[in-house]
């Protein structure tokens, strides 16, 4: 037993995944369903939005700034959702690897994740002003997906320090 | 120590729990909004929309022509309405030629769908399906074009769906855009700035500021941008002159 134990020192030794990560990664995946949900919204497979809180959300997934660039800039922009649930699914991937015992140490996953999502929570802030100063008028479901992603940016930044 | 790595195990059991509620709960909800929402059947009526005075200027028409040109017409039209077929195919496409294309007007168009159409409202969205993809005119004017074959149809969104295919639009993505309630508030909005604007009937006209009392044939039409555009007095007593003095759209959308 003791020689079979001895033979996997680096399992036993890993550190522990911390627990921002795991938030982050269970935040992700939530954050892929309502990516998704829109994007199922953008190319009609929902019918309706579910948008009882404010009100807005077809105003918004109408606009010219539900692609990016906007549709005000050029005629081929990409869905805001389909690049959301993009973003989402590449960070809850590499959160996920991120919790593996021969990567919870990782510098270079620590920094890819805080990098990613301070991109993504760049162009979410963004996209709150384009509603806020532009659109006059808000999507529940673009608010929740930017405090979302503000969330896993800050649970991204521990992951550094304790790479460091 | 050999017990050591069934700890690790069992430290992240409650995660990959966690993480498994998450993923059911999230696919049984997206399974549930796709097929037990309104999938399939578009948005046919108008929506109530609470306006502002102030955000009046937001609302949003179809313009074309040059933004610094000195007269603007404003036209509030029903695709069903025959009237406004009538100066789709005989009055804008002059409108057009000779006013905007010179720069001496700029167009813009306001849905206007009178609750006594009931396909009205489906090919105001339709059209601005159509936007999306760049072709708000070209549709514009197949709809008015081939408006006697699709207003009694009893759900005519098979049909708003070949028209598409006729002005080169991509039909899944018109299709995608028209089975669901998207431009619904847009339209609505719409209906309600001409509603707040005085418009009672289709189509009605403004140049510049000014609501016409009657639909003009091009000729009477062109004389009052010629005025407009040399200065000439406004017509003070044109009925709706003070209502559209405050509330016609200052900036309206720019040309898709």
């Amino acid at each position: 037993m003791t020689a079979v134990a001895d033979s996997e020192p680096s399992y036993t030794e890993a550190p522990a995944p911390p627990l921002s990560r795991m938030l982050l990664v269970i935040l992700a995946l939530t954050g892929i369903f309502i990516a998704a949900y829109l994007t199922l919204h953008r190319f009609g497979f929902i019918g309706t939005l579910q948008c009882s809180l404010v009100g807005g959300c077809e105003t918004v997934q109408s606009s010219a700034y539900a692609f990016f660039p906007p549709r005000t800039m050029v005629p081929w922009g990409m869905s805001v959702a389909l690049i959301g649930l993009i973003g989402y699914v590449v960070l809850f991937a590499i959160g996920l690897l991120g919790l593996q015992p021969r990567f919870v140490g990782s510098r270079a996953v620590a920094v890819t994740l805080i990098s990613l999502s301070g991109v993504a929570l760049a162009f979410s802030l963004w996209l709150t002003y384009v509603e806020a100063a532009v659109l006059h008028a808000w999507c529940q479901w673009c608010v929740v997906s930017a405090i979302l992603i503000g969330i896993i940016f800050l649970l991204s930044i521990p992951g550094v320090r304790a790479s460091r | 120590m050999a017990r050591k790595p069934v700890k690790k195990r069992q430290t992240m059991t409650p995660f990959y729990a966690t993480l498994a509620a998450v993923g059911v709960i999230g696919v049984v909800w997206v399974a549930w909004q796709m097929f037990s929402g309104p999938r399939g059947n578009p948005a046919t009526q108008a929506v109530e929309v609470a306006i502002d005075p102030a955000e009046l200027s937001r609302v949003q028409g179809i313009s074309v022509g040059r933004d610094d040109a000195p007269v603007v017409i404003y036209e509030f039209a029903d695709y069903t309405c025959p009237h406004c077929g009538d100066f789709a195919t005989f009055v804008e496409p002059l409108i057009r030629e000779r006013l905007v294309d010179t720069g001496m007007a700029r167009f813009v168009f306001y849905d206007f769908p009178l609750p006594q159409f009931p396909n009205s409202f489906l090919a105001a969205r339709a059209a601005r399906c159509a936007r999306e993809e760049g072709k708000f005119w070209e549709y514009h004017d197949i709809l008015f074009g081939r408006q006697p074959t699709w207003s009694s149809m009893p759900d005519p969104a098979d049909f708003f769906v070949e028209l598409a295919g006729d002005v080169a639009l991509d039909e899944r993505t018109f299709e995608s855009c028209l089975r669901s309630d998207r431009f619904q508030d847009e339209v609505s909005r719409n209906m309600q700035l001409g509603q707040m604007l005085g418009v009672a009937s289709t189509p009605s006209l403004f140049v510049n500021m000014k609501r016409l009392p009657n639909v003009p044939q091009f000729s009477e039409l062109e004389q009052m941008v010629r005025e407009e555009a040399g200065g000439a007095p406004a017509a003070d007593s044109t009925p709706g002159a003070a209502q559209a003095d405050s509330a016609v759209p200052a900036t309206a959308a720019p040309t898709p």
